[in-house]
């Protein structure tokens, strides 16, 4: 290999190493800049304290007072007076002091406390009892300090150099300056003291060396070059998933390890899954119970797949007769609840269910029976729900079915016909046979939707009663919004959810290729 | 009973009976929607009759009368938003969609099975299942509560979906022109732009077509993203009309009837292609 | 289509996208009401704009069903609004979970003598006062003059309608039975509690099983419809099929201008000889912890409950206003619907308001809902029901 064709691959493979580093020292830089900063500020707030304790002034940049205990009034104990101590004796607060206020009456209430204020100017406040006083203390706002472009710059010369140097010397030195070149980058890191990045950055040194003398590098960069044109036409897709499909995906994952409680993240490990899986403490009849929600789930999907196939292939067999009058009316008019959007659907029959004077007890009372209050036991509200869904759900299975019927050719009935073969016999030995292909992708298509199928459950039944109608999205959903933002506790359930898709799917698949091998 | 031959009279009028009767049940729950939509009174069907006793149209006056903090017409202003955003999801998601999608059909190249079956994946798979995530980050970046969020959020639907349903279309169109054009020397964009895009427009439109239908309908996303009564869509306001604590199924369906009749007529225009694009899809991954 | 009309397309889209997302400057307030509560309260706001072009009030108003929830999920994250409006009964949970901000620096005595105790004290909790009231809330009994000649005095009253009515298809009367709200006042009126004075549940006792076979009972015998709810009761009322509706002041706006009704305080229960009691709230202006300019966003406060703007809400929503002075108004004062709402209020029980409140709901409607319908028996549910709550804590 020529020098320049050697300097020209090194480059390449410490420019795509220097990205990836850079993107790590940055990241490093971000989390090492914040927490040094909070520090900082914490450290500045209760030091302040400690000094107006001690009889001193606050620190420069620190405002700082003492507070008078509270004169609570007569009538509304919950009105306070307060009076701040000031060189020339006692005076009233003013409009703008009404944080040392606040504070001195959380002090009261729950006793000393140091921390950041929640509002992301930065500051912190410190809190403590001083004699027959309260000190309190507050940092300036602040920025955090710049991002280092220079020191960026400079590393990544000084490795660029490394490699270019090691490159021209040839042989091994070629190796050798880019190992050092990229390992340069983790200088600024370790003078940080971000130990992981640093790590992280040496692995990817080490890493493209080992793949450089592999010839990875080297094949890698020449299928990215063949195929360019396709990457080209793939890219804007590609960074659109990764942006906004493959970016919250990881992130709920990762929120799943994570307790959410007064907006503030703690990481929990596995204590979500397994609070979930465990089934909380509660009895498995407990409509909160992860596995009991799951039952309802599987059963919820079981008896809806069951009845859009069995509705829609014998409205389809009907359909498919030659003799049939308005075919066509007949077929615009069965399609209609696949046309109408789905959350009106819902809406609509949860209007239908309603109370004692809904349509559905209308129509109950018209047959001479009594009403039924469908929302208020398990079954008729779960009724309910199967109903709505099976109304909504059949056309797309019928639409299916009658699109493989189209495509029998007429001359193997006929056929069948002349060998004497009965009705039954075509069906199980024609039909079925040629609506098997078509059926069992719908039926696995059919049964994710109906798995996850919010908008039924959320709009007809709600989860009544008692939460025991809920599916898994519905529960997941109500982790999130509607029992105090427990999102660590959503974001695994969603997970679990996935998992048991991703099994369905692969397990699913399975069982379709090897109809497909049958028939 | 060949498919041909004409059975007994007996099961002939049995059949059509009960077809009428399947057909009757499933009009039902819609006559009773449009009954309501135009019989004065708040309440849901207190009779079980579809025919409505007394006509007015004073739910669509209410309906499009609704209005907001600032004396706009609510009604008219979701319909806006609903338009903007599905057909920004629409654009945004073909725009990105439609190279990829040919890339897919054909081109060969590593990974290309693998990115297939991701794209199958995440289009199956439901959107409500990334709610969280997309509510934290949209709360981080400051995108809840705006329309620009709400057709982010969209989009992660609407881009597999486009990328697989085009591709699908790219695959039936033959490959003769393109070769007769390559030993042309045409370059493959020039190739794409000048000969795939305008034969692919009939596929282009449908997908765009069920990107905006799906947008249009979406319900949950917009009701836990949107705050501002200024920012909802169509589909938010339908369902506040028929809250728990005070119900009026009159405005519920003049809306229903509104929002569903544009998409209905869609629908029925689009479905053949509906039902091969998605089930061809899952025959063949 | 064409690449300049795709782009001005895009252009078109972005540009909307764009302008209705700027964020706009002033005090934003969410509230749930409607109709002429509404009305009311855009006009005190149209009064403060006129006064402060510079920090303008904008109103946003939201579905009523998950307000709360939206309120306590968009302000920790800055997305909610500056003040917004609910009952007293969230505030012990918005204030230990850092969603409000305490307000007390800027009350003094005066200012706070403005409203009756009984609301303003409502809104204090953790030692803090965390929001101004606005008004009181609670159940009375609607009643159709043209089917009960008299206001019941008594719910032996109410049930000697029931076979009259019968023949009409309908009950006697109707409330929400199937929620504890609507079930409080036979529960007060049995002597029983949620909570005792200390705060401490009190759920399962022999007065509140009595109270709840009471209610189960109601419905046994035909008097008042099962699972009941506001929709359905205005329903029923509307068409003569119930005589009486034991509801809130919300429930006006829901009857046709046809049908003629009065309202009365609600009637002593029978077997007790004690009349009634339902939860009165106090419906407040909040400020959350989050809100960007506090002191502007509390002179909002103040003049959404002056006196004046009490008047206007008094006289345009017939609101039950907490300001003492308001009921000098001669027409605040004559309106005998504020003084029977006004009359219940004094004799009715105060809503919890701490945290532990909000487990109760839901468990004691599916309580409820379960002894209504004969699937489980009072004293075991309260029983059970005691134990699951004492466990969520």
């Amino acid at each position: 290999m020529s020098t320049a064709d050697l300097l020209r691959r090194q480059l390449r493979d410490f420019a795509a190493a220097a990205v990836i580093a850079v993107l790590f020292a940055s990241c490093a830089f971000v989390a090492g800049r914040n927490s040094d900063l909070a520090e900082h500020q914490l450290g500045l707030a209760s030091r302040s304290v400690d000094q107006l304790i001690a009889g001193g002034e606050a620190l420069p940049t620190v405002t700082g007072a003492l507070v008078a205990p509270a004169t609570p009034s007569v009538a509304h104990p919950y009105l306070r007076h307060r009076q701040l101590r000031t060189p020339s004796g006692w005076r009233d607060l003013q409009p703008s002091e009404k944080w040392m206020y606040d504070a001195v009456t959380r002090f009261d209430r729950e006793g000393a406390f140091t921390e950041l204020v929640p509002d992301g100017t930065g500051r912190a406040i410190a809190v403590r009892a001083a004699e027959e006083t309260t000190a309190i203390a507050i940092t300036s706002p602040t920025t955090p300090a710049p991002y280092p472009f220079l020191v960026m710059i400079g590393v990544l010369g000084l490795g660029l150099a490394l490699t270019a140097a090691g490159s021209l010397v040839g042989g091994r030195a070629a190796n050798l300056g880019a190992l050092a070149g990229i390992a340069a980058l983790a200088v600024p890191t370790a003078l940080w003291h971000a130990w992981i990045a640093t790590t992280a950055i040496a692995l990817v040194a080490a890493g493209v060396t080992l793949a450089q003398h592999a010839r990875l590098t080297d094949r890698l960069s020449d299928g990215l070059v063949r195929h360019r044109t396709a990457l080209g036409f793939l890219m804007p897709a590609m960074i659109a998933m990764f942006v906004l499909v493959a970016a919250p995906f990881l992130i709920g994952i990762v929120l799943g390890f994570y307790d959410h409680s007064h907006n503030t993240w703690t990481f929990v490990g596995l204590a979500n899954f397994g609070e979930i899986l465990s089934g909380g403490g509660k009895q498995l009849d407990d409509p909160l119970n992860f596995w009991f929600i799951l039952g309802v789930t599987v059963l919820w999907t079981l008896a809806n797949v069951i009845l859009h196939v069995t509705i829609g292939v014998a409205l389809a067999l009907v359909l498919s007769r030659t003799w049939l009058r308005g075919k066509g009316i007949f077929r615009m008019l069965l399609i209609l609840p696949w046309a109408i959007p789905n959350y009106i659907t819902a809406l609509m029959w949860h209007g239908m269910f309603q109370g004692e004077y809904g349509a559905m007890n209308s129509i109950l009372h018209h047959a001479g029976l009594s009403g039924v209050s469908w929302f208020s036991s398990w079954a008729t509200a779960f009724s309910a729900n199967v109903i709505t869904n099976t109304w909504l759900g059949f056309p797309f299975m019928m639409v299916v079915a009658l699109g493989a019927l189209e495509s029998i050719p007429k001359e193997l009935y006929e056929a069948a016909s002349v060998d004497g073969a009965s009705a039954w016999q075509r069906f199980r030995h024609i039909t079925l046979p040629h609506l098997r292909p078509a059926l069992g992708p719908a039926v696995a298509l059919g049964s994710i939707w109906t798995f996850n199928m919010f908008n039924v459950i959320y709009l007809v039944s709600g989860g009544a009663p008692g939460g025991s109608t809920n599916i898994l999205v519905t529960d997941a959903f109500h982790w999130a919004f509607e029992r105090g933002e427990r999102y660590g506790m959503a974001a695994a359930e969603a997970t679990i959810i996935f998992l048991i898709l991703l099994l369905w799917t692969v397990f699913g698949n399975r069982v379709v290729k090897s109809k497909d091998a049958d028939a | 009973m060949a498919m041909n031959r004409k059975p007994r009279l007996a099961f002939l009028i049995a059949a059509h009976v009960l077809l009428i009767v399947v057909v009757a049940v499933v009009l039902y729950p819609v006559m009773l929607v449009c009954k309501k939509a135009f019989e004065p009174g708040r309440d849901f069907a207190l009779s079980a009759s579809p025919i409505p006793t007394d006509v007015t149209l004073d739910h669509f006056h209410d309906l499009f009368d609704k209005r907001g903090g600032h004396g706009e017409l609510l009604f008219l202003r979701h319909a806006f938003n609903s338009i903007i955003v599905a057909l920004a999801t629409t654009v945004f998601g073909v725009a990105i969609s439609c190279t990829a999608a040919y890339a897919l059909s054909r081109f060969r190249f590593p990974g290309r099975k693998a990115g297939l079956t991701t794209f199958l994946v995440v289009q199956m798979f439901p959107a409500t299942l990334l709610l969280l995530p997309l509510y934290v980050i949209l709360n981080k970046i400051g995108l809840l509560n705006s329309i620009t969020g709400l057709v982010l959020v969209y989009s992660t639907t609407a881009i597999p979906f486009c990328v697989w349903t085009l591709k699908g279309y790219f695959d039936s169109l033959p490959r003769e022109l393109e070769e007769a054009a390559r030993i042309d020397g045409a370059s493959t964009w020039m190739i794409f732009r000048r000969i795939m895009l305008p034969l692919a427009r009939p596929g282009l439109a449908v997908t765009a077509l069920f990107s905006f239908m799906t947008a249009w309908n979406e319900f949950i996303m917009a009701d836990t993203f949107m705050t501002d009564e200024s920012k909802y869509t169509l589909p938010v306001l339908i369902n506040s009309s028929v809250g728990a604590f005070s119900a009026d199924y009159g405005l519920f369906a003049a809306g229903a009837v509104i929002t569903s009749v544009p998409v209905m007529i869609a629908f029925y225009v689009l479905q053949k292609y509906l039902v091969g694009g998605l089930t061809a899809g899952a025959v063949k991954g | 289509m064409t690449r300049p009309g795709l782009l001005a397309l895009l252009a078109v889209v972005a540009c909307t996208g764009a302008c209705t997302d700027a964020p706009k400057p002033g005090i934003t307030l969410w509230h749930s009401y409607s109709g002429a509560e509404r009305t009311a309260l855009e006009t005190t706001a149209a009064h403060w704009n006129t006064d402060h072009p510079d920090a303008p009030l904008m109103l946003v108003a939201m579905p009523h069903d998950g307000f709360a929830d939206k309120v306590t999920s968009a302000i920790p994250g800055g997305n909610g609004p500056d003040l917004f409006i609910y009952a007293h009964d969230r505030v012990g949970a918005w204030a230990e979970a850092g969603v409000l901000e305490p307000i007390e620096f800027y009350v003094d005595d005066a200012r706070a003598d403005r409203f009756s105790s009984d609301a303003i004290d409502r809104l204090a909790y953790h030692g803090s006062l965390w929001g101004l009231p606005l008004t009181q809330k609670a159940l009375v009994l609607y009643y159709r003059t043209d089917l009960v000649a008299t206001a019941p005095a008594t719910t032996d009253d109410l049930v000697k309608l029931a076979p009259k009515m019968k023949e009409r298809d309908g009950f006697a009367f109707a409330y929400s039975n199937v929620d504890l709200y609507g079930h409080a006042p036979w529960l007060h009126a049995f002597g029983g509690t949620v909570m005792d004075d200390t705060g401490t549940l009190a759920i399962a006792s022999p007065e509140a099983a009595n109270a709840m076979a009471f209610a189960r009972d109601l419905v046994a015998t035909g008097v008042v419809p099962a699972n009941a709810d506001n929709p359905l009761e205005a329903s029923l009322f509307n068409a003569g099929r119930v005589a009486a509706v034991m509801s809130g002041p919300w429930f006006a706006t829901d009857i046709r201008k046809d049908v003629p009704w009065a309202v009365a305080t609600l009637p002593i229960v029978s077997p007790t000889g004690r009349p009634a009691a339902p939860y009165f709230s106090t419906e407040g202006v909040l400020m959350s912890a989050r809100a960007r300019d506090k002191d502007a966003a509390f002179a909002v406060m103040d003049t959404l409950t002056s006196d004046a703007a009490a008047v206007t809400r008094a006289q345009i929503a017939r609101q039950v206003v907490p300001n003492v002075h308001a009921w000098d108004d001669a027409k605040v004062a004559a309106d005998p619907f504020l003084r029977v709402f006004r009359t219940q209020i004094a004799h009715s029980v105060p809503m919890p308001k701490t945290p532990v409140m909000r487990m109760v709901w839901t468990p004691y409607a599916d309580a409820l809902g379960e002894v209504i319908s004969g699937r489980a028996e009072p004293g075991a549910k309260l029983n059970n029901l005691q134990d699951a709550i004492q466990k969520l804590k």
